[in-house]
């Protein structure tokens, strides 16, 4: 695939006037949505604080809960496949479905099913990945990555997407969005009735009972659940909570962090595969994913990266995603909290370019539902990207080092300053730089004004006012 | 068949504990509860609350003083449309006169407890109505709570375009936190372990595209939800 750098994406994302006008009216939206669902809170961030103290103690305890888990879902008749990396997890799907002979299965929207690329393995072994989920399915029949966590099409119009179905559907042009969902839901009715089998995530897994969750609005993942008699759950070991209250405060800030919703149309406890008396061939399969986040909790400092629970809040709020939107960041996790894990689940090297993509504002902290300190993480990740040479950029560290040594140097210091003030006056017009010479100060005004410095410096003051 | 390996159990587990810096799974002292004070509210306070949550979000709710115009409000809404209608909760509805006032009306009932799953979806998939009684719902969010118990709840509340639920004053419980703790005691102390169960808040949606409110996308359209005291 090619993948320029994110500078080029982000270009790229700028330019994009309808990208720009989607994201603003979806940010701008569920901001407000969330602002408002969290006031039928009595005390939001007291739940916060339990919920990242749950979070916090269950990854401290993985291991211990991973176990239980596996016990309890195996007491209730479900099968556990345990997957080292993306690749082990395909294998294993791919395996189920081959060995049954499926020819297709439904999907419901699933970030650990997009991590690991399964829709590619499963197409591969010659096995029809069919999405369900409304945005998911537009995403899929027009070729392209996902947007946004909680909607995945965001960046396309009603009027593309009515191109879309009409060019892929060949059911007629469908113009309202009750006419794109009624097409939709004709088309999507079909392959539910007929698959075999279908493949979801899972929002919570509990040790202490097996129940795997499920949150959504369409029913799409209560269909796939519930009509297929196979249902295979991929699940990162992140995912896990202990006891089933626990769901009491998870269940509360989700669906009003990601959608605004005090509770989504649909939550769904399964618990393994249906029993009945009088028939067989109900599965149900686990897939518990590694993939590299037992990476992650080997790092005591990021380690609070796996609270995540994939709400969407951080990238509304983040002026960055704002900006660039989610297909910008690369891969399949944007916003703050896809800076934070994409380089940590894949490399550096891949992705170690995101945690500078950030301006540190602390939103992204203040909006999550778990209180995960991602601007902390965001400068780790930076001092790591550094550290680690991926971050490599020769003229930037010689500036840096050349600055280092004039501010140890009081009265280098003094003189460069007052050199600095005399070029910025010289070529401000009214007060503000409008146009620098040349990079990097062109960089910054190619975008933005600076103003320039006026009247005598800070240690000009201090000195003439004896420090008063 | 081609086996998969299984030798990635220990692998894994082995990653998180060595992760942890451990050798062992190490015993965990549980968090202590979280404790919220409880919504103190009388039964018509909550009802209240209910039908202003549930209409918020587009389910039709009509409350009923006892069960006299119970029969005539299912019939009601299943006669704006041709299909069938699909039962669930037969031991609750057995009692009414429904599958006769409904056969008045021209319109036939199914229950199909024992059906054979691939002809249950099929069928159900062609029936106009699901009507199910419900186990509990919640006041604070306008929910429904569906068991698996009853056979073919789930299905039944899913697959036909109308979904009918039945709930009983005495089935409301005023918020979230409290529903959960009671699914939860029930799904630790369940004889049937492999219990699933459902929360309902109004019917399917979405708004993926345009950010432009869908209703009935993949689950029912309409949600009309019968409360009785």
């Amino acid at each position: 695939m090619p993948n320029p750098d994110l500078t080029q994406r982000s270009h790229d994302a700028l330019e994009n006037s309808v990208l720009q006008g989607a994201l603003k009216a979806a940010t701008d939206t569920f901001i407000e949505r969330r602002r408002e669902a969290i006031t039928s809170v009595a005390d939001w961030e007291a739940l916060r604080q339990r919920a990242r103290q749950v979070k916090e103690h269950t990854i401290n305890h993985l291991d211990y809960y991973l176990e239980q888990l596996v016990a309890t879902v195996e007491a209730h008749g479900g099968r556990v496949f345990w997957a080292h990396t993306g690749q082990d997890a395909c294998r294993y799907i791919v395996d189920v479905a081959q060995a049954r002979g499926i020819k297709s299965v439904v999907k419901s929207k699933s970030m650990a099913t997009e991590e690991i690329e399964l829709n590619d393995a499963l197409e591969a072994a010659g096995v029809r990945p069919v999405e369900t989920d409304l945005g998911e399915y537009i995403i899929q029949l027009a070729h392209e990555k996902p947007s946004h966590i909680i909607v995945p099409a965001i960046h396309k119009t009603r009027a593309q997407i009515s191109d879309l179905f009409e060019e892929k559907l060949r059911a007629g042009r469908p113009n309202e969005v009750a006419e794109i969902t009624a097409m939709a839901r004709k088309r999507l009715r079909n392959e539910f009735l007929s698959a075999p089998m279908g493949i979801t995530g899972a929002n919570f897994a509990v040790a202490e009972t097996g129940t795997i969750v499920l949150v959504e609005n369409e029913g799409n993942i209560r269909l796939s659940t519930q009509v297929p008699k196979i249902h295979v759950a991929v699940v990162g070991i992140e995912k896990l909570i202990p006891r089933f209250e626990d769901l009491s405060v998870f269940l509360r800030l989700l669906p009003r962090s990601g959608t605004g919703q005090k509770q989504t149309a649909y939550v769904s406890f399964l618990n393994g595969p249906r029993q009945t008396k009088a028939e067989a061939g109900f599965e149900f399969h686990l897939v518990l994913m590694d993939n590299g986040r037992t990476r992650i909790l080997a790092d005591e400092q990021m380690r609070e990266s796996l609270y995540c629970i994939r709400c969407g809040a951080c990238l509304n709020v983040c002026p960055v995603y704002q900006k660039i939107g989610g297909q910008a960041y690369g891969w399949i996790y944007p916003g703050p909290i896809g800076a934070v894990i994409s380089p940590q689940l894949q490399s550096l090297k891949q992705s170690g370019d995101l945690p500078f993509a950030s301006s540190l504002c602390g939103a992204c902290r203040d909006a999550c539902p778990v209180a995960i300190n991602l601007p902390d993480m965001l400068l780790a990740l930076r001092a790591k990207a550094k550290e680690s040479g991926v971050d490599r950029k020769p003229a930037e560290h010689a500036a840096m080092r050349g600055f280092a040594f004039i501010a140890r140097h009081p009265g280098l210091f003094t003189w460069s300053g007052r050199l600095m003030r005399a070029f910025a006056r010289l070529m401000a017009k009214g007060g503000m730089i409008k146009s620098g010479p040349m990079p990097p100060l062109s960089d910054w005004t190619d975008y933005r004004d600076l103003p320039a410095p006026r009247g005598p410096s800070f240690r000009e003051r201090w000195k003439k006012e004896d420090g008063k | 068949m081609r086996t998969v390996p299984e030798t990635n159990q220990l692998s894994v587990l082995d990653d998180v504990r060595r992760a942890l810096g451990r050798r062992a799974t190490l015993l965990p002292v549980p968090l202590d509860p979280f404790v919220e004070s409880p919504l103190e509210i009388d039964s018509n306070t909550l009802i209240e609350r209910f039908i202003q949550e549930a209409t918020a979000v587009r389910a039709q709710v009509y409350r009923l003083p006892g069960e006299l115009r119970l029969v005539e409000t299912i019939v009601e809404v299943c006669s704006r449309q041709n299909d069938d209608v699909a039962m669930s909760g037969a031991i609750v509805f057995g009692e009414t006169d429904l599958p006769e006032a409904l056969a008045a009306r021209g319109l036939s009932t199914f229950v199909g407890n024992d059906t054979e799953h691939h002809q249950l979806v099929a069928r159900l998939a062609n029936c106009g109505v699901g009507l199910t009684a419900v186990d509990y719902a919640i006041a604070e969010t306008g929910t429904i709570v569906l068991g698996s118990d009853e056979p073919n709840a789930l299905l039944v509340s899913l697959l036909p375009p109308v979904h009918i639920a039945l709930v009983r004053a005495g089935q409301m419980i005023a918020t979230m936190d409290e529903a959960i703790k009671r699914i939860g005691s029930e799904q630790i102390g369940s004889a049937n372990p492999a219990r699933s169960v459902t929360l309902i808040t109004g019917p399917s949606r979405t708004s993926d595209v345009e950010l432009v409110l869908s209703i009935g996308v993949h689950g029912p359209k309409e949600l009309h939800v019968i409360v009785i005291e």
